[in-house]
């Protein structure tokens, strides 16, 4: 039977690229959902292969903001928005690099996207999410697989 | 030393440089790419003693890039920073003539497990 990465997994890797590389604080990150605003990002990245779906980063404006300051150095108020999708790509490309590699291959990742808003993937559904907060605003990361494969 | 960094997150190419240094590699001279092509370009002009390299990219792959290296007959030490770290990864690395293959994210001490090596 095909193991499918657990919402526990999907925190653990996103917790360890958020401690190593966006505040150092293993409780940074804490678990449970937060209203996400209006203004939404997310970054994405798509497996085909052994197993096709997406792995995604949803986070609030402030979030990618505060994350691309992060990564950048700099403080959120200087941040543009080349940096939040920036950030927001190599956030979701870690975080999805690691979630392939418990997954059956092969397959390939792509190179990630971002988008202003939700982003949903026509015939796919989740299979996995778990919902996050940190400094105060929303995160949630996603697993999804093609209806066909998750039939 | 020169260091090639390739990549094409400018925010990973700064973390990786950041790294460099918090591992103690701050006396080398750092360069840059975003993709396999612009890094072709910058080891055409002045060879540098290490690249570390993403794998996935636009334009050309950091396999690609290492393929074709090897195949031009250039040795430069190579090495992958890169997101996916299954073990058939690391096989196709090695099997390409890589070094290592760090993944993200790393440490520090990530970094100097794999370079103390290469640069000592």
């Amino acid at each position: 039977m095909t193991y499918i990465p657990s919402a526990d997994d999907l925190e653990v890797i996103t917790r360890e690229v958020w401690t190593s590389f966006l505040d150092g604080d293993p409780d940074g990150l804490l678990p449970g959902a937060t209203a996400a605003g209006a203004e939404e990002v997310t970054g994405c990245v798509h497996l085909s292969g052994a197993y096709t779906g997406s792995i995604m980063l949803r986070c609030s404006g402030p979030a990618a903001r505060y994350a691309a300051a992060a990564l950048f150095s700099m403080q959120p108020a200087d941040v543009t928005q080349n940096e939040v999708v920036d950030a927001l790509g190599e956030l979701a490309n870690m975080v999805g690099g690691n979630v392939k590699s418990m997954l059956p291959g092969p397959s390939a990742l792509s190179l990630p996207s971002v988008v202003h808003g939700q982003l949903a993937v026509p015939g796919a559904q989740v299979v996995r999410e778990v919902a996050l907060s940190w400094r105060g605003e929303s995160l949630v990361v996603s697993l999804w697989q093609q209806a066909a494969q998750a039939a | 030393m020169r260091i090639l960094v390739v990549d094409d997150s400018k925010a990973m190419r700064m973390i990786v440089v950041r790294t460099l240094q918090l591992a103690g590699y701050d006396e080398h001279e750092i360069v840059q790419a975003s993709n396999g092509r612009e890094a072709v370009e910058v080891i055409s002009q002045a060879p540098p003693g290490l690249v570390l390299c993403d794998w996935n990219m636009p334009e050309m792959s950091g396999l690609d890039l290492l393929k074709g290296l090897r195949a031009a007959g250039w040795d430069v030490p190579f090495g992958f920073v890169t997101s996916e770290a299954a073990p058939q990864m690391r096989e196709q690395a090695l099997a390409a003539g890589a070094m290592f293959l760090i993944a993200k994210p790393f440490t520090p001490e990530d970094f100097q497990d794999a370079l103390d090596p290469v640069l000592a």
